[in-house]
């Protein structure tokens, strides 16, 4: 809402306030000053005319001046480019010394001819160009033959001696959309009195207009009938405070409509009297068919839609937009003006529906005053006889099916001050809300507040303490930190182990990542590891690409690998942590993207990442979460599809649950992303059993005093065996005895893989807990042990 | 004649030691002298045929003499030693200035340090961690919070729908309603981070996705200066302990009186600056007392319950905090801007 300042001070004196406290008193009682600014701005101002104008001798545009600047100033010379100067033109001034929003002038000598000053156009004073004509930005302006010469109050005389607040208006509080509710809540903040005008409405006949509603859309209607109407432009105060207001001044009844709804906040609509059927405009909100408005436009309306209708054909869609049918133009003579009250969410709807938002939608929208049509009217009435030569206005009529009930709120100066944290006085109450117009009873302790009927969003004692505080600041409040039974505080367990595994994945190097949840419908599935539950899709998505909300993480990782990798990145470990949401569940998911070489001294000593990498991270979430070997497994990766390689990637099962699935990229998913020759290995996990999974406490094993001993054996097995299948065995033969066995080297290369095998290298670890083992014992089991792998294996042992 | 002997040998071998540079050479020299069979071992031979008084005399010396020469022995030794250990030091000096082996520390986007500092900050006054749907009905997004359909505060915060009852939660306040429901009308001291979702264009300052921290404290006599004082200690905890905070008058439907909060500027400390705009404040954070209404429909007495609400902009205070000029970038994963953040306190 912009307020014009000028206009203000019609209704409270508050010139001796600088618009620094002004913007500062209303931001703190909670509206705020968005943008203040002066419609034009400039020092040293005085208005003269040209009394010659010949060539610069030395240009082809510049004109050398001679201007009268009255009295005082005299004649003075000035060098000038506008196309349009010209002698006996009364112009704008700016003289020696001037400071104006962009330059400063000063005396000075243009191609050898001295200029004292600037003739100006109203760019150069900082009118916006939005309320110039092409004309006037091209040139200097022309003031009117009248123009006093020697006038220094220059913006004065334009009316540009004006500030505007651009008050943001938030939602609770509609009735600041009008300049009257704005005087009233600055006279409240400043303590100044503040004298709103009251129109008598005077009618000269009785309309036969008949006015009514059939929908409880709109639970209020009120015509009034002018005659004899003449349209031409608007007087110079109507439009110079419409331009204040940001608006354009179009002819003196369309202005008389903007005029109104501005000073009052309530919209109002105009028909051509002539151009109905019958003497009747009535709501309704059944009406189904086409409608073609003012903008020429066709429009479908539909039930819900509130049109003011005679002879049930509609002939305004109510508070939004008129039919071209009666609008009104040059040739109108008598007019019906419509006050009503709609329903602000059919409003919403209808003008949200078909793209029609004006002010007058915006004020319905946020809820108007429903009581205040027949001043608005008068109001409206009074314009057309001043600016419009309207002969004749009759009687108000009105429809309402609502009876205005006065509405008081009681409360104690005790509650107040209990919810507030303050020790006002019942004194400091009482003028606050006086101030606010509220009207104050006293009964006993009790205060027995009555709100004014422009203020729509008070209904209770929660309402009252904030127009207290929000006037008497809160710097009053007593700050004390709460004083409560004390609680347990802090993670559950569930939350400390989510940290527990981003902070494990942060100390191993891994960067932590932040993505988008909302993603391509076409890309939803594009890299989903692990299920394929039913994604949520946006009914309103604002783009294509944010359109449904994602199952998984990896596809966005991957994305913002892809991202780093087109940076030269060579080093891209990124994880995150999220929660998922499909139609069928909600889990929490942990993806990791290794891509590129782990550096673990610098270019020293860098490596690709490869399936073991992502391998070992995963053992040690197990291990951090204390969960035991027995209690998961990896298996070979099952999914089809070109995600993952076949070869390198494995699922994870934790307690026979299909929890997660992870391996190096599949080539041709890593074309898909872009990633060049990287290495990439990637894991999608569904951490919700890990986090709620039981897990029991540690207890000390006793260690062994008996000395330990390790023995190599070197086998040669076929390529396909795996190793992990290799150490059970071991273990099993192991008779107890065996408490650890290690793979120390892998060899694939030729000769072995001539003959299809691999040459695997691991050490046991022989103990015992009771006696220290002897040669003899060891070698009995390592026999037993060799037996069984060639068994079982086929393997060949080797030196 | 004997005793000059002994002199001459020592006075050879002391020579002979002084000139020696190896280790191996040492060896020789004790081998030659003070082995059995050395020259000066072999004068021992000649005590038989002394008097008992010059037995005693030429022995001593002959024993001084092993003495003198051993001890210079062991003297160069250790001098060899002490030069060859320095040699074999230098040799193997190293470049200390190359990087060392270590897991380099992952950077941490400054959205989660700024998230779990937050927790850290509140977990210390007590209060729990809550959580709730992302997918979230009308009813509690909205309507559970005196946010009836058609509502003008609705067009304050444009919505993703999934249908004309569920949608993607636009605040973290859905989950004051919940807490409260699952409470049965028992004190509440909890806050929610979460992520939240908006149907704004992503630009520099604004994002479809975002997140807050939701604070929900309710009992009996709670007042809006137990905000002021929760949310003065906040700032101070998070952005240092000369930060005031001063409170505006403000507007939400679930909170009456609503604030929004300011905190000193911590770039000029409230002198006025390009960061607050040349007015010593930036604001941070928006809160309130709960509404009596949003009390009432989720099973609270108004009359004997109060409550306090508030919500902080995550994004708001990483950027403010770090100085961070665009919301994407947080969403971008640069690992050049994410390595920044290696720091973890």
């Amino acid at each position: 809402m912009l307020v014009s300042v000028k206009k203000l001070n019609e209704y409270v004196d508050i010139k001796d306030i600088s618009v620094e406290s002004l913007t500062k008193g209303l931001t703190f009682a909670g509206v705020e000053v968005e943008e203040c600014v002066t419609l034009a701005s400039g020092t040293n101002l005085v208005i003269g005319e040209i009394i010659s104008c010949v060539n610069h001798p030395d240009s082809d545009h510049l004109h050398v001046l001679n201007v009268n600047l009255g009295e005082k100033y005299g004649v003075n010379q000035i060098v000038c480019g506008a196309p349009n100067a010209r002698t006996g033109l009364k112009v704008i001034v700016a003289r020696p010394g001037a400071k104006l929003p962009q330059i400063e002038i000063k005396p000075s000598v243009i191609r050898g001819v001295e200029s004292n000053g600037m003739c100006c156009s109203l760019l150069e004073l900082g009118v916006d160009s939005k309320y110039l004509s092409e004309y006037q930005t091209k040139g200097i302006e022309e003031l009117p033959n009248d123009a006093p010469v020697g006038e220094e109050d220059v913006l004065g005389y334009l009316g540009l001696d004006d500030t505007i607040l651009n008050l943001n208006v938030l939602a609770n509080r509609p009735d600041l959309l009008s300049i009257y509710n704005v005087a009233r809540e600055v006279g409240a903040i400043f303590a100044r009195p503040v004298s709103i005008p009251t129109f008598e409405h005077k009618a000269d006949f009785k309309t036969e207009l008949k006015v009514g509603s059939e929908t409880p859309s709109c639970s209020q209607f009120s015509g009034c009938e002018i005659r004899g109407i003449v349209t031409k432009p608007s007087p110079k105060y109507i439009s110079e405070f419409l331009m204040a207001e940001g608006v354009r001044s179009i002819n003196n009844i369309v202005d008389i409509g903007n005029y109104v709804m501005l000073l009052t906040g309530q919209p109002l609509h105009m028909y051509d009297a002539d151009k109905l059927a019958k003497k009747e405009l009535i709501a309704k909100s059944n009406y189904q068919g086409g409608f073609v408005a003012l903008d020429e436009n066709n429009y479908d309306l539909i039930e819900g839609d509130i049109v003011i209708t005679t002879d049930n054909k509609p002939m305004c869609l109510g508070g939004v937009m008129g039919s071209l049918e009666c609008a009104v133009d040059e040739s109108t003579k008598n007019i019906y003006i419509e006050a009503a009250s709609f329903d602000g969410a059919s409003i919403r709807h209808t003008s949200t529906r078909l793209g029609l938002v004006s002010e007058s939608s915006q004020r319905f929208v946020k809820g108007t005053n429903h009581f205040q049509s027949e001043q608005v009217i008068a109001l409206a009435s009074k314009l057309c006889r001043e600016l419009c030569e309207a002969t004749a206005v009759s009687d108000i009529v009105t429809y309402q099916s609502e009876e205005y009930k006065e509405q008081v709120v009681e409360t104690t100066i005790n509650k107040i001050n209990a919810r507030l944290a303050t020790s006002f006085t019942k004194e400091q109450i009482v003028d606050v809300l006086t101030r606010l117009q509220f009207v104050v009873k006293e009964e006993g302790d009790k205060l027995l507040v009555k709100v004014p009927s422009f203020r729509l969003d008070i209904s209770g004692n929660a309402d009252i303490s904030e127009e207290v505080i929000r006037l008497l600041g809160y710097d009053n409040v007593d700050m004390k930190l709460p004083v409560l039974p004390t609680t347990v505080g802090g993670l559950t367990l569930k939350q400390n182990r989510q940290k527990l595994i981003r902070d494990y994945l942060l100390s191993s190097g891994l960067c932590e990542a932040l993505t988008y949840s909302l993603v391509n419908k076409n890309e939803v599935n594009c890299f989903n590891l692990l299920h394929n539950e039913e994604a949520y899709q946006l009914l309103n998505p604002l783009m294509e690409d944010r359109e449904m909300f994602r199952t998984h993480i990896l596809h966005s990782l991957l994305e913002s690998v892809s991202y780093n990798v087109a940076r030269q990145a060579k080093n891209i470990p990124l994880f995150e942590v999220s929660e998922m949401i499909s139609k069928k569940s909600q889990t929490t998911h942990l993806a990791i993207a290794l891509c590129g070489v782990n550096s673990k001294q610098g270019l020293l000593k860098e490596e690709p990442y490869d399936f073991y990498h992502m391998k070992g991270l995963v053992e040690n979430l197990f291990s951090l979460l204390g969960v035991e070997n027995s209690r998961y497994r990896f298996d070979v990766n099952k999914l089809q599809g070109e995600l993952l390689h076949p070869g390198r990637s494995a699922e994870i099962y934790f307690q026979n649950q299909l929890i997660g699935r992870f391996g190096e990229l599949h080539p041709r998913a890593k074309d898909r992303y872009e990633l060049g020759k990287n290495a990439v290995v990637v894991l999608e996990m569904n951490i919700s059993p890990l986090l709620e999974a039981k897990v029991s406490q540690i207890k000390m094993a006793e260690i062994s005093k008996y000395p330990s001993v390790s023995r190599d054996l070197a086998l040669l097995i076929d390529v396909n065996i795996n190793s992990g299948d290799v150490i059970k065995m071991v273990k099993m033969s192991g008779k107890g005895i065996v408490t650890n066995v290690e793979v120390f080297d892998v060899y694939y290369g030729a000769p072995v893989s001539l003959l299809g095998k691999k040459s695997l290298a691991i050490r046991i670890t022989y103990a015992s807990k009771d006696h220290t083992l002897q040669e003899k014992e060891i070698t009995l089991v390592e026999d037993q042990i060799k037996f069984d792998l060639a068994k079982n294996f086929k393997a060949e042992l080797r030196g | 004649m004997e005793n000059l002997k002994v002199k001459e040998i020592v006075d050879r071998a002391l020579e002979e030691i002084s000139k020696a540079d190896k280790g191996d050479v040492i060896n020789a020299i004790r081998n030659n002298y003070l082995a059995k069979k050395s020259e000066l071992m072999g004068l021992m031979s000649l005590l038989g045929s002394m008097s008992p008084e010059e037995r005693k005399d030429f022995g001593k010396l002959v024993n001084d003499a092993k003495a003198r020469i051993s001890e210079a022995l062991n003297k160069k030794q250790q001098e060899i030693a002490n030069i060859e250990l320095s040699k074999q030091l230098e040799s193997e000096k190293i470049d200390i200035s190359l990087p060392g082996k270590k897991v380099e520390l992952g950077g941490k986007n400054p959205f989660y340090i700024i998230q779990d500092e937050m927790i850290e900050i509140f977990t210390g006054m007590g209060f729990s961690v809550a959580s709730g749907p992302e997918v979230e009905s009308d009813l509690f997004n909205f309507e559970l919070l005196n946010i009836p359909k058609d509502h003008p505060a609705r067009d304050m915060q444009d919505t993703f729908y999934i249908d004309n009852n569920t949608l993607l939660r636009t605040h973290t306040s859905p989950v004051q309603a919940h807490t409260m429901q699952e409470a049965k009308g028992q004190p509440v001291k909890i806050i929610c981070p979460g992520k939240t979702y908006r149907r704004d264009n992503d630009d520099a300052f604004h994002s479809h996705q975002f997140a807050q921290v939701e604070g929900l404290l309710i009992d009996k006599d709670i007042n809006i200066g137990h905000l002021k004082a929760l949310l003065s200690l906040f700032a101070k905890k998070m952005f240092g302990e000369k930060r005031e905070i001063r409170l505006r008058s403000s507007y939400f439907p679930f909170t009456e009186p609503s604030v929004e909060v300011d905190i000193s500027c911590f770039n000029c400390g409230g002198k006025g600056c390009s960061m607050c705009k040349g007015t010593g404040w930036i604001e941070i954070l928006g809160g309130g007392m709960v509404h009596p209404n949003v009390l009432k429909m989720n099973g609270y007495d108004p009359e004997v319950y109060s409550g306090l609400a508030f919500g902080i902009g995550i994004e708001r205070v990483a950027m403010l905090r770090y100085g961070i000029d665009d919301i994407r970038k947080l969403y971008t994963n640069d690992v050049r801007f994410l390595r920044q953040f290696e720091k973890k306190a």
